[in-house]
């Protein structure tokens, strides 16, 4: 169980991770397109979240 | 079949399968947002109820001193005009704006309007209706007809059906209208097709206008079959940073005859140093009738001197002199004025129409209104400098003024006004329990646009922060329905 989490939370970081970079290249090319809809704080959150966790369970 | 095959996948390659297969479905989606192939989208917000993760499209209202965010259920706009802008990822066509307010307005303040800012140089914004008290109450006590989605409204019945209405209107005549249709009728957001013509016209003489006028400035010109020629001496105070192009259009009706363009190359940017322009517009053998000329300047600049070859020549809606010298008359057709000082040194005691009127506060309208039934009110400056508006036109000598317009059904309409037709294209907002919902169409085609935004006003003429009362449109909520061309029109076209 503990195995399982700690490989949820991994994939978990790495895509929260490449999303995150992918919607600041976004932003980037096309200003307010993500951030319009979504605070990208949120996901930033999540990705640090997920990545602590991941550490932890390591 | 497929079940035991997915089976044989691991855990772990099937999880990274649906969050890669996420990902990119939400990139996907952020990039049909941005594209928006179909070419419609809507973009709203909720005041009241409005939950929401990122910025939003709809961005706050300003001037903050004109809302109040506190008091009610929503903004209260307490001051006119206030300004939203939208932001868009791509260009459209045409909005509707769509606003879903409560409306806690006085009777002085009979008129909602909303609209885009369709030129950033003479920040003129196009107003559409949104709400017009007059109307709505003239629509239950007159006998009322709708056609091709215009409004027609008559006193006493005349016409029976709207068009025998429109073919006497075409030529120029209404049924007990014998002293022309600017004694009978009314109009709103209408412009019928309407040949004004001056009775016992002479023909024009020339005109030297050389009083100074700041920034932009429209003007009608009257002639019969003779050549126009306008010259034109300007001056560009270099006091901002920005360019100032001049644009000078003479038009008939909504068409565009001729048109001058000076761009400027901005060589001494907020110096401080005068730079003399001069811009000539002539226009051979034009028809007898009505042209309107607009100065579109930055107000940066001043119209210096205008040499006009007829002198039928009235300023329209709005006139900024500014030559720093002593005393100065000049003559509008309206009853009420709009005065503004933008320098102390500007303050003064008016006289409109032969009464006094106290011009105290710099930065601060006034509206001075006369009981007068002359047909030309006089204004007297002691010092220019001032900023003089109102929905009529301003000259600087009583043969020089005329007004092609027909009266319109703004705020200063009273329905008890003796006039027996309107024409407008308007639909009454919807109302249920006290709240109301109008929309306006709006043209986005060259509308102006800037970091991908649009901005907008809503207005409510007469209303003021300042005036003691707790008049107020609290606004609920704001949808804007956008409409352009598709993917394929755009790839294609």
């Amino acid at each position: 169980m503990a195995k399982n989490l700690a490989i949820i939370s991994r994939e978990l970081f790495y895509f929260s991770s490449v999303l995150l970079l992918a919607f600041i290249i976004l932003e980037i090319i096309w200003p307010n397109i993500i951030l319009s809809y979504f605070n990208l704080n949120y996901l930033w959150v999540f990705a640090v979240l997920t990545g602590f966790i991941c550490l932890i369970k390591k | 079949m497929l079940k035991p095959f997915l089976r044989k996948w691991p855990f772990l390659f099937k999880f990274r399968l649906l969050l890669g297969l996420v990902l990119f479905i939400l990139i996907l989606s952020f990039l049909y947002l941005k594209v928006v192939p179909f070419g419609n989208i809507t973009y709203s917000r909720d005041y009241v109820f409005g939950l929401r993760s990122g910025k939003g499209f709809i961005y706050g209202f300003t001037p903050a001193e004109r809302v109040d965010l506190k008091s009610g259920d929503g903004p209260r706009m307490i001051g006119d005009p206030i300004y939203f802008s939208l932001f868009t990822p791509r260009t459209f066509d045409k909005a509707k704006l769509t606003i879903t307010y409560r409306d806690n307005l006085g009777l002085d303040t009979p008129v909602i309007e909303a609209g885009v800012l369709a030129d950033n140089i003479v920040w003129r914004y196009e107003l559409k209706p949104i709400d017009n008290k007059a109307l709505d109450y003239l629509m239950l006590r007159w006998h009322k007809s709708e056609s091709n989605g215009y409004l027609f409204l008559q006193r006493n019945e005349n016409y029976s059906n709207p068009a025998e209405w429109e073919k006497d209107l075409a030529q120029g005549r209404l049924k007990d209208c014998a002293d022309g249709l600017e004694k009978c009728l009314v109009v709103y957001n209408f412009s019928p097709e309407y040949n004004y013509q001056i009775t016992n016209y002479q023909p024009a003489l020339p005109l030297v206008l050389d009083k100074p006028l700041r920034g932009a400035h429209q003007f009608y010109v009257y002639l019969k079959d003779e050549t126009l020629r306008l010259e034109f001496s300007l001056v560009d105070l270099n006091q901002d940073l920005k360019p100032a192009p001049i644009d000078i259009i003479l038009s008939s009706g909504n068409k565009i005859i001729t048109s001058q363009t000076l761009a400027d190359a901005n060589l001494q940017p907020g110096s401080g140093k005068i730079e003399e322009k001069r811009v000539v517009l002539e226009q051979k053998k034009l028809p007898a009738g009505v042209y309107k000329v607009e100065v579109k300047i930055t107000s940066d600049m001043v119209i210096k001197k205008i040499i006009s070859s007829v002198d039928r020549l009235s300023f329209i809606n709005k006139v900024w002199p500014i030559s720093n010298e002593g005393p100065l008359t000049l003559y509008t057709d309206a009853n009420y004025l709009q005065v503004k000082a933008l320098n102390p040194a500007s303050l003064q005691t008016l006289k409109f129409a032969g009464r006094d009127f106290g011009l105290t506060e710099a930065y601060k309208q006034f509206d001075f209104k006369t009981d007068s039934v002359a047909k030309n009110k006089e204004i007297k400056l002691a010092k220019d400098d001032v900023i003089l508006e109102n929905n009529g036109v301003f000259a600087w000598s009583p043969s020089s003024l005329f007004n092609p317009t027909l009266p319109k059904v703004d705020r200063f309409f009273s329905v008890n006004n003796q006039f027996d037709y309107i024409i407008a294209d308007y639909k009454k907002p919807s109302e249920e329990e006290g709240i109301k919902t109008a929309s306006a169409e709006l043209n986005l085609k060259g509308a102006y646009r800037e970091n991908g935004k649009y901005s907008f006003i809503i207005s409510v003429p007469g209303l003021k922060t300042d005036d003691g009362t707790n008049d107020n449109l609290e606004i609920y909520k704001i949808k804007i329905e956008l409409e352009g061309r598709t993917l394929w029109q755009k790839i294609w076209q």
